[in-house]
């Protein structure tokens, strides 16, 4: 399949791999586009502010395990690479009390679920998966693979579709994470995938409440009824004040290598699935989400989290424009529309 | 408009709005509005710490200082006058 979307026939950055079509780009006269020219201060100080961070989540850990009822963390658990081995830096390294939550959204692909029960086991971590049922899934991933219903800024960084997905995963950990008195909740964002900044930070309950209501009110008022039960009630944003977690996602701040990632995760019983595309290593979905979003926008909705990795030198250029603009599996693509009825 | 004012401006339009001011006005509600989301914010902050001399607390992060304009100038101004 042949999206006009391959880099001969495109300008990319020549130090990331942002394409002309990205939203506001421009390029300098050496062909740097000027998110890497903002970026450079930055990027210089990068390695200090990753040892800042480390040695910050040492001292927020030291102050926080052992003294919740029964988890000290939740994590968010797609069964993917990245939250596998946040997982497993989260328990050798730490040595917390975790709980493994997984949405499971329907597309999730059965060697991720292999995976899940595999490194739980081997890690000695509890886990549970919640399952919406098929005609709420369905219903939203319908309305986002046909439509973006979501801000200009939230398509920057993800397709409609998994934006729709992830906002239940954030707000059902949160939840949880009140109702059960968790300290803490952890995702295994990539370094590329959120600004370091937010890598430890306590939730704040007025921004949180904010930040879900914009994200809701995206939504018909049909879906909206049916995706809320997984959302944070108004009420605990209120009555729960006092216990609104810290967010950590370490990797951001800790080596990152892919291929030694998947090494390690190899010693524990993960294995990569071969059912997914590039960017998944967990959703079956995802290929025809991208889909629909190069379709729409013109650009790949991973390619800012993976421009900002081969920015920040944690993946080769050539890698990430493999990671890209190679094209679509067309039998994924046409295994979740025929499942979707589109 | 404050130098202030026009600088977080000129970084919200080039950065989110892609150059379109649109409808921006200095209450306008960077989230209920769909100019930013809870990411976008965290970028903002970034921008804001590194250009205004400021540090940022978790505590700070609410929308009564940071979701528009007119809200970061008056927290930018308290921040900046007390560590004066």
């Amino acid at each position: 399949m042949n999206y006009n979307y391959k880099p001969k026939e495109l300008t990319l950055c020549t130090h990331c791999i942002l394409p002309e079509t990205f939203p506001g780009i421009s390029f300098d006269e050496q062909g740097v586009c000027k998110y890497c020219r903002q970026e450079e201060k930055k990027i210089i100080h990068l390695d200090e502010k990753k040892e800042e961070y480390r040695k910050k989540l040492d001292s927020l850990i030291d102050g926080t395990r052992n003294k919740a009822p029964v988890y000290d963390v939740i994590l968010a658990y797609s069964g993917g690479k990245d939250s596998s081995y946040t997982l497993k830096l989260l328990r050798e390294k730490y040595d917390l009390r975790i709980l493994a939550i997984t949405l499971d959204n329907h597309f999730v692909s059965p060697a991720a679920f292999k995976n899940i029960k595999n490194v739980t086991d081997h890690l000695g971590v509890d886990t549970y998966s919640v399952r919406p049922p098929w005609p709420v899934i369905s219903e939203m991933f319908t309305l986002t693979a046909k439509a973006d219903v979501f801000s200009k800024t939230t398509l920057l960084r993800a397709s409609s579709v998994c934006t729709a997905c992830i906002g239940i995963v954030k707000n059902l950990i949160l939840k949880t994470a009140l109702e059960m008195s968790v300290p803490l909740v952890a995702f295994g964002w990539s370094p590329g995938q959120a600004p370091i900044q937010s890598a430890i930070m306590k939730t704040n309950p007025g921004m949180a409440q904010q930040a879900q209501e914009a994200l809701l009110n995206s939504f018909p008022e049909s879906i909206r009824k049916k995706i809320i039960p997984y959302y944070v009630p108004k009420t605990y944003f209120e009555i729960y004040r006092e216990r609104f977690p810290q967010n950590i996602h370490p990797l951001a701040f800790f080596d990152y290598d892919e291929k030694n990632i998947i090494k390690e995760l190899g010693q524990i019983g993960w294995m990569e699935p071969k059912d997914t595309d590039t960017n998944s290593s967990n959703c079956l979905m995802n290929a025809f989400a991208n889909h629909c979003h190069i379709e729409r926008h013109g650009f790949h909705p991973y390619v800012w989290e993976i421009a900002n990795m081969v920015r920040q030198g944690v993946m080769e250029r050539e890698e990430g424009i493999h990671k890209i603009y190679s094209d679509q599996n067309i039998q994924m693509i046409n295994f979740a529309k025929e499942r979707l009825g589109i | 408009m404050s130098d202030m004012k026009e600088k977080i401006r000129s970084f919200i339009v080039e950065n989110f709005l892609f150059g379109d001011a649109g409808e921006l006005k200095e209450d306008t509600s960077f989230l209920n509005d769909g100019i930013i989301d809870s990411t976008g914010i965290l970028e903002l902050v970034d921008y804001i710490e590194e250009n205004f001399g400021i540090k940022v607390e978790d505590d700070e992060l609410v929308p009564e200082n940071l979701d528009s304009i007119k809200n970061l100038e008056a927290y930018i101004t308290r921040k900046t006058q007390s560590a004066a």
